[in-house]
């Protein structure tokens, strides 16, 4: 009896000896190590009593003071020496690994979650936020005329005599040229294949003024321009490379229009240089020559050139629009009579990516929205995860345990799974992004600049860590705060522990976003279902279109242009299929149109407002049976037809003017002044609904159809009618025109339909982003629900089989259960009112036809989340059905 | 100890401490509890009994270095049937015991032929 007593002395001293060693290190040899004193004691106890046992305790004391501080100064195993991560990275990778399936699920939804974002952010930052590729981009500036009073057009081109102003105004404008986009058939060579290309024609100094020089040969000489320039040429990249790449192009001839130039250079491939366009979308260039007039002797009345400036180093975007103020009173004054003409620069950078910019930032925000959803939805798999140890880290506390090793490990693991998550990501980011150049608009801007590069991919995988760690930190709390006694208080009750509520709470969250999601991605879809819907004003299908220029190099003659187009006309009238040919100046939304002032003498609806009574007008030649073979609506009158009538120049008018010039009356047989002063006036024949030139779904600026054989056009587009697949005609349409004139370029063979798709590409690439991000949050949601009503059925198994066993049926509990699930919903829903207010708000940029409160997306939204998350709740909740409440209570 | 601890930095595990070969040594026979380690290396040389402390530190380090591994508990005959964390010998252990047991034999070999060791002083 009394030497047990010593014995449990001994053991009592030893345990307190014990304390001198580092918690890491009793955690692993503590027990050991008493139990070995404890033997040492019972041996000494046994040979020599309690003298032999006092030598004990005291070599035990020395032994302790020496190793217990000792160890914890240097700490024997490497993970102490490493601090205690080291172990935590060992033990989490581990516990990891012996779950493949969980971790390939939970990166496998974040590669794909965060890879969408990694998109959408790749895009954003490559267009909206990095510098363009040349010198000081942000003292580049773009210059408009806004027509003001004088007639409604707020965005024009610059006259010659603009430019030449602006190149002489000096102080805050440092340099100016001017760029004119003009598409010129091309052959390398005399009699060879013949392409069209876009040459910018423009002022010699302008890659000084974008700070890029030629890769290969020179720029233009100060000198090289004006009506004796020598016929000199840049390449770009592109062009070059298409002419086989070639380093000895350099001081070789080509022909533009069958005039020889001199390659003298050739563009970086970093420098893609695209014009912007006072209407439409900025256009890409292929080569570079210099302006052969002098352009302070052009005509200032009308515009055709877009105006570059470059600012004097670091100047404000306000002092640079104060100095082309100035200079646009100066025009004004000299050039339109202080009638009210305005110049007005635009940076580069917003005037290019100001059309796109709404659309961005709601992609944007979805990201961010997702980005959350994808934080919350890790949280609760990790707490679920969690709550599977609960047993262990609340026993492994409750034997002294530190929290700080629980909460480390739990930090960890998320941190992991994350860097995990975001290194999948950024992988599937350069993928998705390649795919999604593939489908953008051709116009996108900077398109040849998106690219995932390190900068980006290291922020996704650092978003990726982030949020891992983020979600940890709820269910790492919680995990800290798990006591055997909250583990055997919940046991009892079965009412669920602690991370069932936080669990409820990430569920709630998760259908909040949803909801903010789903609505903005219904919203969208929408809007882009009535741009599909939308009726352009003509019958796309079944028409293919080419542009055939006749340049004057090949053909000097007016009429024998005509004769020419006749003969085009014919033949492709006589392919096999073909139902119907015409041919127009303007292919409807390309918004390429030439654009005109008006006045309709003596018509009813004139004003007297001088400004009112003479609008701008698209002015657009076709030739005849365009308005049939289109599909256009004819309102009153009739088209052009195919016999002439001597003698009237004959013209349509849309609805709109129709609608102000004739009110109530019959605008049949009005005449419109046209062209040269004095010259015979046009005679409204038709009056007919827009063939929209610039939105699916919206009329544009007022149209005036003139008969191209009347006024000369050059370029025309030639439409054509088949029943068939139009496809099918382009290898015909390419051989016509070869047998005709192997001189001849085709430009732009594509169908009606590809017109169509391209003008709506842009939001179809945004409708479908968004509305991946709102079925993968959907998704995720319904997970969620899935997970929390299946726990709480596993959980409540023993209060379910007791209501069962006193009388509830079956069919009550399931509903007891769904309807657990039903509140989660409803709580989510109400708190993600607010949310779908204001992402209402920020999308209703992009929204056409759809209000940004729409009821019907807001009730179709309410009502499908409600739906997937009733079946999310119910099949789980199924499990209640099979619940024996004899053998369930039995068990316990 | 300290400077010991820096020449064991990488691969490389020798020399090892005294207290290790000892553990090492116990082990290569069967395995054993700490407080049985004890016992048999106080069998084999009295004053080479390392302090508890001193041993599961040692221990400690060694299960970390592989050297040997901890095996379920049990009960021990010689601990009153008490359980008790049995050891084992790795592969590994075996392999750098028999390496440290030829140093000393070459250092041995070399303390006699410098005249340091008689035959019989063996």
């Amino acid at each position: 009896m009394r030497r047990d007593h010593l014995l449990n002395a001994s053991e009592r001293w030893f345990r307190l000896l014990e304390r001198l060693y580092p918690p890491d290190f009793r955690d692993e040899m503590g027990n050991g190590l008493v139990e070995a004193y404890r033997d040492r004691a019972r041996t000494a106890l046994n040979r020599g009593g309690i003298v032999r046992l006092a030598t004990v305790w005291v070599r035990a004391l020395v032994d302790s003071v020496r190793n217990g501080p000792g160890e914890r100064v240097s700490p024997a195993v490497s993970w102490r020496r490493s601090g205690n991560w080291g172990r935590d990275v060992e033990l989490a990778t581990r516990r990891l690994m012996r779950a493949p399936m969980f971790v390939v699920a939970t990166v496998g939804t974040l590669a794909v979650g965060l890879g969408l974002f990694a998109v959408v952010y790749t895009v954003v930052q490559k267009i909206l936020i990095e510098p363009m590729p040349y010198r000081d981009p942000g003292d580049l500036y773009y210059v408009w005329r806004d027509y003001g009073p004088i007639f409604d057009l707020k965005r024009g081109w610059l006259g010659g005599t603009d430019i030449a102003e602006l190149q002489k105004a000096g102080g805050i404008i440092e340099s100016t040229v001017g760029l004119r986009r003009q598409l010129t058939t091309f052959a390398a060579r005399e009699g060879g294949d013949a392409m069209e290309i876009a040459a910018i024609i423009t002022s010699p100094n302008l890659f000084d003024v974008l700070g890029v020089q030629p890769a290969l040969g020179r720029g233009f000489a100060a000198n090289e321009v004006g009506p004796k320039r020598p016929p000199v040429i840049v390449l770009t990249h592109e062009l070059w490379k298409r002419l086989g790449a070639d380093p000895a192009i350099l001081g070789t001839l080509v022909r533009l229009n069958g005039t020889p130039y001199t390659v003298i250079g050739v563009m970086p491939p970093t420098s893609a240089f695209v014009q912007h366009a006072s209407l439409g979308s900025p256009q890409r260039a292929d080569a570079f020559i210099t302006f052969d007039i002098n352009l302070a002797e052009t005509n200032p009345n009308g515009g055709s050139y877009a105006g570059l400036t470059r600012a004097r180093r670091g100047e404000s975007a306000q002092s640079v629009a104060n100095a082309v103020d100035a200079v646009g009173r100066t025009v004004d004054a000299r050039d339109f009579r202080s009638r009210g003409l305005k110049l007005y620069p635009v940076g580069l950078k917003p005037d290019l990516v100001a059309p796109v910019r709404p659309a961005l930032l709601v992609l944007g925000f979805a990201g961010v929205l997702l980005v959350f959803v994808l934080m919350v939805n890790l949280a609760s798999v990790l707490l679920a995860r969690v709550a599977q140890r609960e047993h262990e880290f609340a026993v492994s506390r409750a034997l002294g345990a530190n929290t700080a090793a629980v909460v480390r490990a739990t930090l960890f693991e998320g941190g992991l799974l994350g860097l995990c998550g975001g290194i999948a990501a950024a992988l599937a980011a350069i993928w998705g992004t390649r795919t999604l150049i593939g489908l953008a608009p051709l116009d996108l801007p900077r398109r040849e600049a998106i690219a995932v590069d390190w900068r980006i991919a290291a922020v996704i995988i650092g978003l990726g860590v982030l949020l891992g760690l983020m979600a940890a930190v709820a269910p790492a709390m919680w995990a800290a705060r798990s006591t055997l006694a909250s583990l055997l208080a919940s046991s009892a009750v079965r009412g669920g522990g602690g991370h069932g509520r936080m669990r409820r709470v990430l569920v709630v969250g998760q259908v909040t976003l949803c909801l903010v999601l789903l609505t903005t991605g219904g919203l969208v879809v929408r809007s882009f279902e009535r741009l599909v819907r939308a009726d352009p004003g003509f019958k796309a299908e079944g028409i293919l279109a080419v542009r055939v220029p006749i340049p004057p190099q090949f053909v000097p003659q007016a009429p024998d242009v005509l004769a020419l187009q006749e003969r085009i006309e014919r033949a492709f009238a006589a392919i096999p299929g073909v139902t119907g040919v015409s041919a127009t100046s303007s292919v409807p939304l390309t918004a390429s149109a030439n654009q005109n002032t008006i006045e309709i003498p003596g018509a009813p609806g004139n004003t007297g407002d001088r400004a009112r009574d003479s609008p701008l007008v698209d002015v657009i030649g076709t030739r005849a049976r365009y308005v049939d073979v289109m599909g256009m609506r004819l309102v009153a009158g009739r088209t052009f037809e195919t016999v002439r009538h001597e003698g009237v120049r004959e013209a349509l008018i849309d609805t709109l003017l129709a609608r102000q010039f004739f009110p109530a009356g019959d605008p049949l047989g009005a005449k419109i002044p046209y062209g040269q002063r004095g010259a015979q006036p046009l005679t409204v024949v038709g009056v007919v609904e827009q063939a929209r030139l610039y939105d699916v779904h919206q009329d544009g600026r007022p149209q005036l159809y003139v008969r191209a054989e009347d006024w000369g056009y050059r370029t025309l587009n030639f439409v054509l009618r088949t029943g068939r697949d139009p496809h099918g005609l382009v290898a015909d349409v390419r051989s016509v025109v070869r047998n005709i004139d192997p001189r001849l370029a085709l430009a732009d063979l594509r169908t009606m339909d590809e017109v169509v798709a391209n003008a709506l590409r842009r939001q179809r690439i945004s409708a479908v982003l968004i509305s991946g991000f709102a079925f993968g949050a959907l998704l995720l949601a319904a997970m969620g629900l899935f997970g929390v009503v299946s726990g709480s059925v596993t959980r409540r198994r023993h209060e379910l089989a007791v209501r069962l066993a006193v009388g509830a049926d079956h069919g009550r509990l399931l509903r007891l259960v769904v309807a657990e699930g039903a509140a989660l919903v409803a709580t989510g829903v109400l708190i993600g009112a607010p949310g779908i207010y204001v992402a209402g708000m920020l999308v209703r940029g992009v929204l056409v036809g759809v209000s940004p409160l729409d009821p019907f997306t807001l009730v179709a939204v309410t009502l499908g989340l409600g739906l997937v998350a009733m079946i999310a709740c119910y099949l789980p909740a199924r499990r209640v059905l099979a619940i024996d409440p004899a053998q369930s209570l039995r068990q316990e | 100890m300290g400077m010991d601890r820096d020449r064991r930095g990488g691969e490389s595990l020798q020399p090892l401490r005294r207290v290790e070969f000892h553990i090492l040594l116990s082990l290569a026979t069967s395995e054993r509890h700490g407080y049985g380690i004890i016992q048999d290396i106080a069998a084999r040389d009295e004053t080479a009994v390392p302090d508890v402390g001193t041993m599961y530190r040692a221990l400690a380090r060694m299960v970390e270095n592989r050297l040997i591994q901890a095996t379920a508990r049990r009960s021990a005959p010689d601990a009153g049937d008490e359980r008790r964390n049995y050891y084992r010998i790795t592969e590994a252990g075996l392999r750098v015991a028999r390496a440290e047991a030829r140093r000393l034999e070459a250092l041995t070999r070399a303390a006699r032929l410098g005249g340091l060791l008689t035959k019989d002083a063996k």
